[in-house]
Parts: C-alpha cells; structure tokens; sequence
C-alpha cells in the first residue's frame, strides 16, 4: 500500500488523525496537548529539547514487546524501507528549503524507529491498537510526531 | 464532511457499501485518466516547447511526475477493481481542459499556473479522506501538485517584464479560463453528495468552484493579466 512519507508537514490535522493521536497519547497512559509545528525550523527547535517522561512512557512499551519477539536487522525489506525513509525526508526539506542535513537524519531515524517499533508489535503479535502502531500510521500518513514536549505533544 | 470511519486497507475496503466502492473507484479512475491524459497532451509535448535547457529540464521533472501520478492512481486503481480501459482514453473521454490543443509555451505556463491550481483544489479534498490508500496517495501527489503551479506562476512571472510577453499570456489566459470552471463538475451534483456522504470529499464542487475562482484572480492579478468570463 502506497505510504506519503513526510509529506503532509505542516497541513492541517483532520479529525481521524487527532483520533490516532487521542489514542496513542492513550495508550501510553499520557494526557497532552497536540501542539501542530509548522516548519523545519521550528520541528529543530523541539528536537533538541529532553522529552522524558514520553521517552521512558514508550521505552516501557518496548521492552516486553521485545521479550516476546526479535526482528532481523539485516532484513533487505528492512534496510530498503530505511533507505527510502531516508530519501523521503531529504526531498521533503529540500522542498521547504531546508538543508539541514543532521536535521534530515533526525527526521528519517524518528521514522525508522517508529516504523522499528510498529514491526517489533507486529511480530508480537500485540493488538491493532497498540499505541506503536498508531503513532506509525501517522508517519505513513506523511506526518512527523515529534513527541511530548513540556506537556505538548508536537506533531510537524 | 461527515464522519466516516476510516478506511485503512483493501481488505477493509471490501467489506464497505457497494455505493463506497464505487465512488472511490470513480475517483482514482478520474485522477488515473486525467493525470496520464494530461502528461500526454501537455507535460511531455510542451519539453519541445521550453525555450532554454534549464525550462526544459524542470519541464522534465513536471512530466515525469505527472506520470508518476498517473503510475500511482493506476496501481490503486488496478487493486480495487477498476479495469483498465477505464483508465485509457481511447475508451473513456478525458476531462474538457484538456481539449485545447497545446500551441505554445507561454499556454503551457498558463496551464501549469491555473490548470493545476485546480488540481491542487482537487487534491486538498482527498487529504482527509477516509480511505488511506487514496488518502496517503493525495498526500504525496500534493508537493509536486503544488511545484507544478509554482512552475507555471514563475515562468509567467518572467514572461509579463516585457508587453509582449504580457499580451501572450493574456491570450493564453483567455483562452484556456473559461473551460477551467468546469474541471469541478456540476452544481448540485450527486456524486458529490455521496462523496461527501462517505467521508471522501469535503466540499461540494459549487463551493471549490467559487474557491477556485477566488484564487486563480489573486494568482493572475499581480501579473497584470485578468480573467475573462467563464
């Protein structure tokens, strides 16, 4: 199925996807504002900010995910999937007249480890809702959730 | 636009009204025949026409994106049940922009500036849909939307410094907007309705019409050109 890789930053939230934040945020028993970052520039400023308590809110989300299942990190789909993730933050900064290349590569990693863990659920077989797999399908929808930020959750 | 669930796979997608069905499949044929049509009849024509290498190469890249458009409708469209001569203008009739012939490179500027102003339009009202695949496919298909109208604007902008350059673009304009209305279907329309119905569209065409219509004016008008009748 066709994904939109960051593609759609900085557009506005539809209702369906404040429902999949809503319930992400659930699911990692958080409460948090939606803060929509409108540019690359400010997505950097977030980034370089700690966001803790949603760091280890999902760190305790992995670990028995990970108890259950092991995914191969050589897998060829998987190294392509990187890649293309890779080329597709590249395109979209380049687009907004971005050149940051760290920034890109902040971008592409933050897709590549929810795209990580949305697998790692998968293959554990954790249920449909599992908050992993929500925050993946708003990457496949061309989004970039930033995480909990002072209480806000931001979401380029 | 009213709330539908959303649609998230082919799988899921089976499982909808017969009416849902068929009214995504009239959309991803829509835009599966008009972006091949259009890739056709101008994009890759008008690489002749780009008057220096640099126009030509980003005439290239609208080209091949228009294409890859049409590559990416084609593939959803061929997984949810569309056949392919639905696809194929020799059995289905394209949209009426694209009637008028291609004749110059100043009408081709004209048409990426106002005639994918209107597919923009188009696209906007797919972003929320609710069936992802379309949805995810409009999302990506919306930046080069976007740039191929950035194109057409930028390329105006250069041809009216001179007052030939203006009248040219004049006349393209007034050639090409008076058909551009139409690209939105007809008032009161119910295909639209049940678009709507289904979460799959968010305005009636009577309102991205007039939408349309207010920004194309606030496009041209800096340009000194105007809008003739449509």
């Amino acid at each position: 199925m066709p994904e939109a890789w960051f593609s759609a930053l900085g557009e506005p939230l539809g209702k369906a996807e404040q429902a999949e934040i809503d319930a992400y945020l659930a699911g990692l028993g958080m409460s948090a504002a939606v803060h929509s970052v409108a540019t690359w520039t400010e997505a950097a400023g977030i980034c370089a900010q700690r966001a803790d308590a949603w760091w280890q809110a999902e760190e305790a989300q992995r670990a028995p995910l990970e108890r259950k299942a092991a995914l191969d990190p050589a897998d060829p789909e998987w190294l392509a999937l990187n890649e293309e993730l890779h080329g597709a933050a590249a395109v979209a900064a380049a687009r907004a007249g971005c050149a940051d290349a760290a920034l890109i590569r902040v971008a592409a990693g933050a897709a590549s480890y929810a795209a990580y863990q949305a697998r790692l659920a998968r293959a554990a077989r954790a249920p449909a809702d599992h908050p992993f797999l929500r925050k993946y399908a708003l990457y496949c929808g061309g989004r970039w959730p930033l995480g909990v930020y002072e209480g806000r959750f931001a979401i380029f | 636009m009213s709330v539908y669930p959303t649609v998230k796979t082919l799988e899921e997608f089976r499982q909808q009204p017969e009416d849902y069905q068929n009214a995504v499949r009239k959309i991803v044929r829509s835009h599966a025949l008009n972006e091949l049509y259009g890739a056709q009849v101008f994009d890759e024509p008008a690489i002749g026409l780009a008057p220096t290498p640099y126009a030509k190469w980003l005439t290239c890249r609208v080209a091949m994106e228009e294409y890859h458009h049409h590559v990416r409708f084609k593939e959803l469209a061929e997984q949810i049940g569309v056949k392919p001569e639905e696809m194929d203008a020799k059995h289905k009739r394209p949209l009426n922009i694209f009637e008028v012939p291609l004749e110059g490179w100043e009408q081709f500027c004209v048409i990426k500036m106002l005639g994918d102003l209107a597919e923009i339009l188009q696209v906007e009202d797919l972003l929320h849909c609710s069936f992802v695949p379309l949805r995810n496919i409009a999302r990506t298909t919306m930046p080069e939307e976007k740039f191929h109208a950035q194109f057409g604007l930028d390329f105006c902008i250069d041809l009216v410094e001179t007052a030939e350059g203006r009248d040219r673009v004049q006349r393209a304009v007034n050639g090409f907007f008076p058909e551009a209305p139409k690209f939105f279907g007809a008032s009161g329309s119910k295909n639209n309705e049940i678009y709507r119905k289904y979460g799959l569209k968010l305005r009636t065409n009577e309102e991205m019409r007039a939408d349309y219509m207010a920004r194309a004016k606030s496009t041209v008008e800096p340009l000194g050109i105007t809008l003739p009748q449509a």
